[in-house]
């Protein structure tokens, strides 16, 4: 004998009681004919109306009784819908797959077209610039290299520092178990010179100029302020681009200078209090392995590090899609694509040139 | 009457997917062509598309009688000397102040001009625009409206034959709009500039509009004068204009 379950809506048919009649409804079962009672419900609210929704797609063995007034009139204008999960989409196939592969491939062929006609563009807007002096707003070089420069010095200085500090701690103590001490110097000057000062100031620049290089000038492409300049005539890719290319190339030989002095200063200190080797025996022993052509390679190598780092912010700033979220993006992937092709090309220089 | 920008048989759209086809048109000197019609209909598509930023998928622009190409940078900037553009967010160079970003254009077009003449001409400009004494203030320092006349002394300061405008009144009070609309009666009737204005402020549309543009499903609905529209024995313009209880 079939028994048909009975269940009265009470009169606050809310928000409030709507988790309590979903576990009572489900605990009903869905064998038995089921009624729901809704003529007492005297205030309901939007649950109230979903969960009656969701009651008549998903219980087959319901009856709603007493419906009526408004509870019947707001059921008729927002009938139970159809989510985007349940719109049936196509089953995944190999031709869906290869055609997704080939749009993925031809987007990637696309950015990678991109990124070296910017790279060439900006290499031929520089030399246009330093010809013809146009298409540069006055005093930009200047301000760039204020702040690519001047205001990265502190911190390229104190890592630098660091760096000096640490690679002589950690190479003192191997080289005193074979009464090597002295040859401190020519570990902590060689590797500072030709390849932790030009890598660590790249990595440096990649985080603090790299990024707002990127937040700019994507944020300038939401507020159309990219498309402004090109609709003044002006090119935007020049305008904003040659005055931090330039700007980079003057501030990286001061950077690296610098922060070569102060990492072989870190490394002389090591060495004088840890291996009791004076500032002027490790100058001595350092520059009888290191020398200028050293100092060359690792500047060249920095100098190159900076024009990746402008030309790979620069080109995720102007491909920059979908407003603010897309301005987080983009800072956030041409980070990574700087330290990734700054790491890729160092590899590159140590195959070329040891 | 001196048509200034012809089109014909365009299409305009994005990733070569068309949103509005078959577009024929003229529009004269010293005329306010209004472009209207429901949100997303195309309208900043299609002034887009004749400023170059987003090329035409098919069909010919003519500006002054000379076709344009649009794949060409040259073509591009001849356009771009005797056009202006007001955008709808500004567009106002943040890291420039007022007077920089006005001056701009001077700067960058002719770089051997003198700051006796450039200082005459952007404050002719900011006076006209009434901001002439905000000059050293940086666009974060200034109101909607005023930065909104800001751009437009901007987009006039190298004597422009035409004036695309993108929502000019969008996000500004009756009485900031108001004052923006006149200013373009104003500058149309002084120096008999061209002004192409997409908005659907029907109170700015009543105000400044000789010709109107409607859009409407991927097509040119409605092209010509703008007190001729009332006459049309049409559902969506009198939709459009009545149904607000303007007319």
């Amino acid at each position: 004998m079939i028994h048909t379950k009975k269940l009265t809506m009470p009169p606050d048919f809310s928000i409030r009681q709507i988790p309590s009649l979903y576990e009572e409804i489900q605990s009903l079962g869905r064998e038995e004919p089921l009624e729901i009672d809704v003529g007492n419900i005297e205030t309901f609210d939007s649950s109230g109306v979903a969960f009656l929704n969701y009651l008549k797609k998903n219980f087959s063995n319901l009856a709603i009784l007493n419906l009526h007034g408004d509870l019947a009139k707001v059921l008729e204008l927002f009938p139970p819908g159809t989510s985007s999960k349940e719109i049936p989409s196509p089953k995944p196939s190999f031709n869906s797959f290869l055609e997704g592969f080939s749009r993925r491939l031809t987007k990637f062929r696309d950015r990678f077209h991109f990124f070296f006609v910017l790279l060439a563009d900006e290499i031929f807007h520089s030399f246009q610039y330093i010809l013809k002096r146009r298409g540069v707003y006055p005093g930009e070089i200047m301000n760039q290299l204020f702040y690519m420069g001047y205001n990265s010095f502190p911190i390229v200085s104190v890592i630098s520092l660091l760096v000096g500090i640490t690679i002589s701690i950690t190479s003192a103590e191997q080289l005193r178990n074979f009464g090597a001490d002295i040859y401190l110097a020519d570990i902590v000057g060689f590797g500072m010179v030709r390849e932790l000062v030009p890598l660590m100031t790249g990595i440096i620049l990649a985080g603090k100029i790299g990024a707002s290089i990127t937040a700019e000038i994507s944020s300038m492409k939401v507020l159309e302020e990219v498309d402004a300049l090109k609709t003044m005539g002006l090119i935007p890719e020049k305008f904003l681009m040659v005055p931090r290319l330039i700007a980079i190339t003057l501030a990286v030989p001061l950077l690296v200078a610098v922060a070569n002095i102060i990492g072989i200063f870190g490394g002389i200190l090591v060495a004088q209090f840890a291996s009791g080797i004076t500032p002027d025996m490790f100058l001595r022993e350092m520059f009888t392995v290191v020398g200028l052509s050293d100092f060359f390679i690792g500047l060249f190598k920095t100098v190159v590090f900076g024009w990746i780092i402008v030309v790979s912010s620069g080109y995720k700033g102007f491909s920059v899609e979908r407003g603010a979220v897309g301005v987080g993006i983009a800072t956030t992937e041409s980070v990574v694509l700087s330290i990734s092709l700054i790491i890729v090309v160092d590899c590159a220089f140590a195959l070329v040139l040891y | 009457m001196d048509g200034i920008i012809q089109a014909s048989d365009l299409g305009v759209g994005y990733d070569g997917q068309p949103v509005l086809q078959g577009l024929n048109f003229t529009i004269n000197r010293g005329e306010i062509t209004v472009i209207l019609g429901q949100s997303g209909c195309g309208k900043t598509t299609v002034l887009k598309s004749l400023i170059g930023l987003l090329p035409p998928l098919e069909g010919e622009i003519r500006f002054f009688g000379e076709s344009v190409d649009y794949k060409s940078e040259f073509s591009l900037q001849s356009l771009y000397k005797r056009i202006g553009v007001l955008y709808q967010s500004s567009a106002l160079l943040n890291s420039l102040t007022l007077y920089e970003n006005v001056a701009l254009p001077i700067r960058m077009q002719f770089p051997g001009m003198a700051l006796e003449i450039e200082k005459e001409m952007v404050t002719a400009r900011l006076s006209q625009v009434g901001l002439q004494y905000n000059g050293d203030k940086y666009p974060s320092e200034l109101s909607g409206g005023m930065k909104k006349r800001a751009a437009l002394a901007r987009a006039m300061i190298l004597d422009p034959d035409v004036i695309f405008c993108d929502e000019p009144s969008a996000g500004l009070d009756p009485i900031t709009a108001s004052g923006l609309d006149q200013l373009m009666i104003h500058l149309k009737e002084l120096f008999g500039i061209t002004f192409v204005v997409v908005t659907h402020e029907l109170r700015s549309i009543e105000k400044i509009a000789d010709k109107a543009m409607v859009l409407k499903e991927g097509k040119l609905h409605y092209f010509g004068p703008y007190d001729d529209l009332f006459n049309l024995d049409d559902r969506f313009i009198s939709t459009f204009f009545l149904k607000d209880g303007k007319q």
